[in-house]
C-alpha cells in the first residue's frame, strides 16, 4: 500500500516536471529566437532596399555634438528636399592627432575635419591626399574658429585672470597631450604667444611662460573632450581649452566652471580635408554638396549657436556668450603652422621646456 | 534552547559569506551597482530613451552578431585545435599549446596593432590584397578577426581537458568495431564534449561582447558601421554623457549575467550526468 502510493506520486511528479521542462524550453527557445530576429532585422532582405546613401566623416573631438545633432540633420533635410534621397552620417570623433593617425592607417573616411592645419599637412606627407586639397576650399579650408581660454572653478578660488596666473605655485592644470590632441598644439602656441605679445616683454618671455605653466600640468588628456570630462569630474584647478567647449558645457547647465578670457590669446582655426581618393565617382556630388553646405549661412549659424565663432564675422554677434578678447591673434602671426610647429612646439616646448622640467 | 543552537549555527555558517560580501563591496559590487544607479538616475523613461537611439541599437546588434560569429568560428577552430593537441603526438606539441593560449596574456591593444600591421595598408597581407581592392581593416571583418584572436584560448581551455580525460579505450573499441574516424568522433567523442563545447562557446560569446582594446584599434570606431557596444560606451563616457554610457553598460551587464547563469546551469547539469554515468 505504502509503496504503491509512493510510486503513484512519483509518476505524477515526473509527468509534471516533464511538462514544466517542456514549457521552460519552449520559453527559452522563443526568447532566443526573438533576440536573434531582433538582432539581424536591419540586414534582412526586406530591409535592404531602403538603405540610405552615406557620408563617412572623421572629426576632432569637440565637433561631435554640433555635427551629429546640428549640422548633419540640417543637411539631411536639405538633401531630402532637393533630391528626395535620404542620407546617413557614418562618423567617428577623437583627438585630432589620433584621427590623423587613423586616417594614415587607412580608415575609409571621405571627409576629415581636423583641429589644426598641421594634421592636414601630415596627411599630405603620408600620401593620404596627393595635394593640399583644403587650400582650394573656401577660407583655405577653415570651417570655424574659437579662441583658447582658461576654465577655472566657480568663484575663481586661485585668482587666475590670465595665462600668467597659471604659473603661480600650487595651481593644478589639466592640459591636453600634444601627441594626440590638436587643442594641445593650439594651447601651447596660445601660451607662448600671449607672453611674447605682452607689451614690454623680454626675448625669453615665451619660454619662461611655457616653463611656468608646464611645471603645473598634472594631467595630459588625449583629446579636448577627454580633458573636459576630467575637469568636469572634479580634477584640477584650471583647464586650457577651446572657448566653444566651455560655452557648450555652460549651455548644458554645468555649474562647475567659469571662463577666464586671457588678455591676448589665439583663435584656433579648424580645417576641412576631403580625402578624394576615398570618394567614389557616384558619391562625388553628395560629398561636394555636404562640404559646400558647411560654409553656407545656415550651417555657420548652427556653429555659432553651439559656441564656435563663424568665419563670417557678421554672424558672431548673435551669440551673447562670446567673450571679449583684448588682443586676439592667429597662427599666421607666427608664420603659419609649418613654421610655428618647428620653432614653438618642437624647438622651444619639446626640446627646451620639457627638458628643463625633467632633468 | 534547541532553537537557539540552530539559530547560532545558522549565523556562524553565514559569517564567511558576510565577510566575503563586505570585502567585495568596494572592489566589485559597488562599482557594478554604480552602473545601474547612474543608468537609472534620470528615471526609467530616460533609461529607455537612451537605449533606443539608432547608434545604440546598431551597436548592440553589431556586438551580438560579432559575438555569435566569433563563438561559432572558435567553437569549430578551438575544438579542432584541442583535438589535435590532445589526440595526436608530434614534436613541439607542448610549445604550440602554450602559444595558442598566449592571447589571454597579451594586451588586447597589442593584438589590435599587430592585426593592423599585418592586414592594414602597410602590412604584408594588406599590400597583397590592395590590388584586389580588398581592405579588411576598419570593416566588420576586422572586428571579427580581432575577436577570434582574443577569444581563441577559451574553447581550448574548456574542451581540451575533457578530451585529455576521455579514456582512449572507448575510441579503440569503436575502431575495432569498424567505425571510421568521423563516426568515432560523432558517436563517442562528441557526446562527451557537449558540456565543454557549450561552456566554451558561451565564454567566448561573453568575452567577445565586452571586448574593447583590440576592437578600438582595428574598427575605426565608426558609428552605424563598426562601433560595438563597448566602443559606444567609451565614446559616450569621453564626451561626458555618463547616463547614456551607463544605460548601455547596464544592458551588457544584464546580458552577461544571463550568459554566466547559463554557463553555471550547464556546468552543474553535465556534472550531474557525469556522476550518474560513473554509477
Amino acid at each position: 500500500m505504502e509503496a504503491k502510493k509512493e510510486k503513484l506520486s512519483m509518476s505524477i511528479h515526473t509527468a509534471s516536471s516533464v511538462k514544466y521542462r517542456l514549457v521552460r524550453r519552449t520559453a527559452a527557445a522563443c526568447i532566443m529566437l526573438a533576440l536573434v530576429l531582433w538582432t539581424i532585422w536591419p540586414w534582412l532582405p526586406s530591409q535592404r532596399s531602403n538603405r540610405p546613401r552615406t557620408i563617412v566623416l572623421y572629426g576632432f573631438s569637440i565637433l561631435e555634438p554640433v555635427i551629429t545633432r546640428g549640422i548633419f540633420p540640417a543637411f539631411q533635410k536639405k538633401w531630402m528636399a532637393e533630391t528626395g534621397q535620404s542620407v546617413e552620417l557614418i562618423s567617428s570623433f577623437g583627438g585630432s592627432g589620433t584621427v590623423t593617425n587613423q586616417l594614415i592607417m587607412g580608415v575609409p573616411a571621405e571627409i576629415a575635419i581636423l583641429s589644426t592645419e598641421l594634421d592636414a599637412q601630415r596627411l599630405k606627407k603620408a600620401g593620404v591626399i596627393r595635394t593640399e586639397t583644403w587650400k582650394e576650399l573656401p577660407h583655405k579650408g577653415v570651417i570655424n574658429r574659437t579662441p583658447f581660454i582658461i576654465q577655472v572653478r566657480p568663484g575663481n578660488p586661485k585668482k587666475i585672470h590670465d595665462f600668467s596666473g597659471l604659473i603661480q605655485p600650487g595651481v593644478r592644470i589639466v592640459h591636453t597631450d600634444p601627441l594626440t590632441s590638436g587643442a594641445a598644439n593650439w594651447a601651447i602656441v596660445a601660451e607662448y604667444g600671449a607672453a611674447v605679445r605682452q607689451p614690454g616683454s623680454g626675448p625669453d618671455a615665451g619660454r619662461s611662460m611655457l616653463r611656468g605653466i608646464w611645471r603645473n600640468v598634472v594631467v595630459q588628456a588625449g583629446s579636448g573632450r577627454a580633458a573636459r570630462t576630467q575637469f568636469d569630474s572634479g580634477f584640477g584647478d584650471a583647464l586650457i581649452t577651446y572657448e566653444q567647449d566651455a560655452i557648450w558645457s555652460l549651455s548644458r547647465g554645468s555649474s562647475r566652471l567659469e571662463i577666464v578670457y586671457p588678455r591676448s590669446t589665439i583663435l584656433s582655426e579648424h580645417t576641412v580635408v576631403v580625402i578624394d581618393s576615398h570618394v567614389s565617382g557616384k558619391e562625388e556630388k553628395l560629398i561636394k554638396a555636404f562640404v559646400d553646405f558647411l560654409w553656407s549661412e545656415e550651417a555657420q549659424r548652427i556653429f555659432v549657436e553651439s559656441g564656435f565663432r563663424s568665419v563670417d564675422e557678421r554672424l558672431n554677434s548673435s551669440n551673447p556668450r562670446f567673450g571679449h578678447i583684448h588682443d586676439p591673434f592667429f597662427i599666421d602671426d607666427f608664420g603659419g603652422w609649418q613654421k610655428a610647429k618647428l620653432s614653438i612646439i618642437d624647438d622651444i616646448w619639446r626640446n627646451r621646456v620639457l627638458k628643463e622640467l625633467k632633468p | 534552547m534547541n532553537q537557539d543552537k540552530v539559530f547560532n549555527r545558522k549565523i556562524s555558517s553565514m559569517l564567511p559569506a558576510g565577510f566575503l560580501v563586505l570585502v567585495l563591496l568596494p572592489l566589485l559590487l559597488l562599482p557594478l551597482a554604480s552602473v545601474f544607479i547612474y543608468a537609472l538616475r534620470g528615471g526609467l523613461g530616460n533609461f529607455g530613451a537612451s537605449l533606443i537611439t539608432a547608434d545604440v541599437l546598431f551597436a548592440l546588434r553589431f556586438s551580438l552578431i560579432i559575438a555569435f560569429a566569433t563563438a561559432v568560428i572558435n567553437a569549430l577552430l578551438g575544438t579542432y585545435a584541442a583535438y589535435v593537441l590532445s589526440k595526436t603526438r608530434f614534436p613541439g606539441r607542448e610549445q604550440l599549446g602554450i602559444v595558442l593560449n598566449l592571447p589571454v596574456a597579451i594586451p588586447n591593444v597589442v593584438v589590435g596593432t599587430s592585426l593592423l600591421l599585418l592586414w592594414g595598408p602597410i602590412g604584408l597581407f594588406g599590400q597583397m590584397l590592395e590590388p584586389l581592392g580588398i581592405q579588411p581593416m576598419f570593416t566588420p571583418a576586422a572586428v571579427l578577426l580581432a575577436h577570434i584572436f582574443v577569444t581563441f584560448p577559451y574553447m581550448l581551455g574548456t574542451v581540451k581537458p575533457v578530451l585529455d580525460d576521455l579514456e582512449t579505450t572507448y575510441e579503440e573499441a569503436a575502431y575495432t568495431m569498424g567505425a571510421s574516424r568521423w563516426q568515432t568522433f560523432l558517436h563517442i567523442v562528441f557526446p562527451a564534449l557537449k558540456g565543454g563545447l557549450l561552456t566554451g562557446s558561451l565564454l567566448t560569446f561573453a568575452h567577445s561582447l565586452g571586448e574593447f582594446g583590440a576592437t578600438v584599434m582595428v574598427s575605426g570606431n565608426l558609428r552605424l558601421r563598426t562601433q560595438t557596444a563597448p566602443l559606444y560606451i567609451f565614446s559616450q563616457f569621453e564626451s561626458g554623457n555618463i547616463q547614456a554610457a551607463n544605460s548601455v553598460a547596464a544592458v551588457l551587464a544584464i546580458l552577461s549575467f544571463i550568459l554566466f547563469s547559463l554557463i553555471l546551469f550547464l556546468a552543474a547539469r553535465t556534472g550531474k550526468k557525469g556522476a550518474q554515468r560513473g554509477k
